[in-house]
């Protein structure tokens, strides 16, 4: 027995050592960075300030603003991404013919990287529906990226278009997984489709939800790369998400303290959020 | 058994994590003898690493580096490339903390001086130094120590294309106060269908330092006597020309192909003024090679205007970067630096290629400036012969002031989200803040 709690964790060791040298290591200076006024120049001291950075926090209008444009942004992504993922992976799990090819079209937006998805996003926006717009005289779009609410919502159409293929794979295994039989009783039973969608699909796939709603939640609030090279968090700081406000406070405003600070936050906001939620899910999940 | 199995297990995992750890090892070393390992060969042999931010120039800079090399056979120069204002500070910053740090940097302007300012050493007997322009080493002169080495010269303004102006009977010449520029405006305007213009200017709003660098800088140079130094000692900021800035911008933006704040530069500069599509643009000479390669004959038809500003018109000229020397490197490292930085700005062979190669104003004397081609550069420089130029402030801004700040709050001004005071209150208080 001890030889084999010992073979465990010889196993484990690298993994472990990886772990801490890439995730705990950087995370505990994190937070002791963000106790301290510091440039992020290693050739000075970062001075040690307590808890000045977190009590500055609540008065910086940057951070405040882009914390709620995050929350409402990932609000709106995790219910849309969702909703069209489900609808995706039950159009091609059910009879239809080309389910095969639709399956790899739903899911190639996600392996295009987020940077070059928001370029060509922003050629659509502004140049293409400019272009059809002005066309056809429809004002709704025109003027795409310019004000903060067309720069809102193209942020989540691009994300939704992004992630909804992903989120499709993983609702496709599980519904997959629903044993035939179970659906037939429920045809024998009379159920039309809406109520085998909510008592006996739904149910199953309750984990799926968990998964991917984990996954969409805490890949919203964390998204960065999209919002740089879509709208750079204009106009006037608009659409400025909180990892893009992190970055700027960083190594534009070379306040690497104060960055800390708000990563650290963000963090702790993050991982509540997210175990709650992974909570909560989980107690509506069903054993078969 | 179990004891050979263990004995697998343990090499296994060994192996795993000596792999890990020698690769990382290999790598740092192999890019880092640069900086700290060339003193031991000590036959005369130096490595010079480079690490500098003009992409555009970047295949003419490593054709020059081959030739002085080729004259120089103990000097090595390595150069890395890294474009654009934040990138290159922040890339810069995160190679200084792996511990890779280049032997010759560049550096922007006094903040930019501050922030690095322990490891740029001063450069004593070098003859750029003593031929550079007037006024081009202010922003790098502490207490009469010079630190860094000028890139060139480069002026901004309104860039337009002539034959439009021509046809519509607009002098720019005589544009030299806003009333001028107000009145050609709307001539021009009034015009458009005529002119096959989409507007009259290409205001692009997504360019936060378009506006936050260059325009704020105009009108805030007189009131800090054209002297980048001067905005850098400020405690505060006045905004003394506001009233006259927002005329500028606001004009800019009504009379601009709209909608303004997603408007970028390359549609600014290749979409809209390269294909005759809007008469005028602010920006810089910078923009010439962009516009030569899109349409030749446009590029040629180019002027350049400054923007009027308290009722003058003065081109402002500065110097976007400066070269600086590593103190932290070994001594004959730094000497051969600046050697190097000598060769390229004040030799005959340096020269050519400064001139013809780099397409540079050059910021130095004992040039033939006849030779500067396009004739945006020609205008400026011409500007910068009479003496006719304000100073680039926005150098000495506190960190973050340009963009963040000021450009934040123009586009939030631009969006009807906040009024015009609000937005100079917004800056004057950052201002304020950071200083």
């Amino acid at each position: 027995m001890k030889t084999k709690s010992l073979m465990y964790w010889i196993f484990l060791a690298p993994v472990l050592a990886a772990l801490l040298i890439v995730v705990v290591v950087p995370f505990v200076w994190g937070i002791y960075y963000s106790l301290t006024e510091w440039s992020g120049d290693m050739a000075q001291t970062p001075v040690f300030k307590g808890f000045d950075n977190y009590a500055n926090l609540l008065s910086d209008p940057t951070f405040l603003s882009s914390l709620w444009f995050t929350f409402k942004y990932a609000i709106v992504t995790v219910v849309i991404i969702n909703i069209v993922g489900f609808s995706l992976a039950l159009i091609v799990t059910s009879y239809i013919k080309s389910k095969n090819i639709l399956r790899t079209i739903f899911f190639m937006p996600n392996l295009i990287g987020g940077l070059i998805l928001g370029f060509i996003w922003q050629f659509i926006f502004t140049n293409i529906f400019n272009a059809i717009g002005s066309a056809m005289g429809v004002e709704m779009l025109q003027g795409w990226l310019a004000t903060p609410a067309t720069g809102f919502w193209g942020m989540v159409i691009l994300h939704v278009w992004q992630m909804a293929g992903y989120i499709m794979i993983i609702y496709i295994a599980y519904l997959q997984s629903i044993p035939d039989e179970l659906l037939e009783a429920a045809d024998m039973d009379g159920a039309n489709y809406m109520q085998k969608l909510k008592n006996v699909i739904a149910p199953l796939v309750a984990p799926a939800f968990t998964v991917s709603m984990f996954l969409t939640l805490s890949g919203s609030f964390k998204i960065y790369d999209q919002n740089l090279s879509l709208t750079g968090g204009g106009p006037g700081g608009s659409t400025k998400m909180i990892a893009m406000d992190i970055v700027d406070t960083a190594f534009a405003m070379n306040t690497m303290g104060m960055a800390q600070a708000k990563a650290v936050v963000f963090f702790i906001i993050v991982a509540i959020l997210s175990l709650t939620q992974v909570y909560y899910n989980k107690k509506k999940e069903v054993e078969l | 058994m179990s004891k050979t199995k263990w004995g697998c297990s343990l090499l296994l995992s060994l192996t795993l994590l000596l792999g890990a750890c020698g690769n990382s090892g290999d790598g740092g070393g192999s890019v880092s003898e640069g900086s700290d390992g060339e003193g031991g060969s000590g036959d005369g042999e130096v490595t010079i690493d480079v690490y500098q931010f003009k992409v555009e120039f970047r295949e003419q800079f490593e054709e020059l580096i081959a030739q002085y090399e080729e004259e120089n056979p103990d000097v090595t120069i390595n150069v890395e490339t890294v474009g654009g204002g934040n990138d290159y500070g922040a890339t810069l910053k995160s190679k200084i903390a792996s511990g890779e740090e280049p032997d010759i940097f560049n550096i922007g302007g006094p903040q930019d001086y501050e922030d690095h300012k322990d490891r740029i050493a001063p450069i004593e007997d070098s003859e750029a130094v003593d031929t550079a322009l007037d006024g081009t080493l202010d922003a790098v002169t502490i207490d009469d120590q010079v630190y860094g080495i000028p890139y060139n010269l480069e002026g901004y303004g309104l860039i337009y294309n002539k034959q439009i102006l021509d046809e519509a009977g607009i002098n720019p010449e005589e544009l030299t106060t806003m009333e001028d520029l107000q009145a050609a405006t709307e001539k021009l305007d009034s015009m458009k269908e005529e002119l096959g213009l989409d507007a009259v200017y290409a205001f692009p709003g997504k360019e936060r330092w378009v506006y936050g660098n260059h325009t704020s800088s105009s009108f805030l140079a007189p009131e800090f006597n054209n002297n980048v130094m001067d905005a850098f000692a400020a405690d505060t900021v006045e905004f003394e020309l506001s009233e006259e800035l927002k005329t500028y911008i606001d004009m800019q933006a009504e009379y601009s192909v709209t909608p303004v704040l997603s408007l970028d530069y390359s549609q600014q500069v290749e979409a809209l003024y390269s294909m005759g599509k809007v008469a005028m643009i602010q920006q810089g000479n910078w923009a010439y090679p962009s516009v030569e390669q899109i349409a030749p004959e446009v590029a040629e038809n180019s002027g350049i205007l400054p923007i009027p500003v308290d009722g003058e018109s003065k081109m402002p000229v500065g110097v976007p970067q400066y070269w600086v020397v590593n103190s932290g490197a070994d001594e004959e490292v730094q000497t051969a630096a600046v050697e190097f930085l000598d060769w390229m700005y004040t030799s005959d062979a340096g020269k050519e290629i400064v001139l013809n190669e780099f397409n540079f104003i050059p910021a130095f004397e004992n040039y033939d400036t006849s030779q500067i081609s396009d004739p945006l550069s020609k205008e400026i420089y011409e500007y910068t012969e009479e003496g006719n130029t304000s100073g680039w402030v926005f150098l000495g801004y506190p960190t973050g002031f340009s963009e963040d700040v000021f450009g934040n709050n123009v586009q939030q001004y631009l969006s009807d989200e906040i009024t015009w005071d609000e937005a100079m209150e917004n800056s004057k208080e950052y201002w304020e803040e950071n200083r």
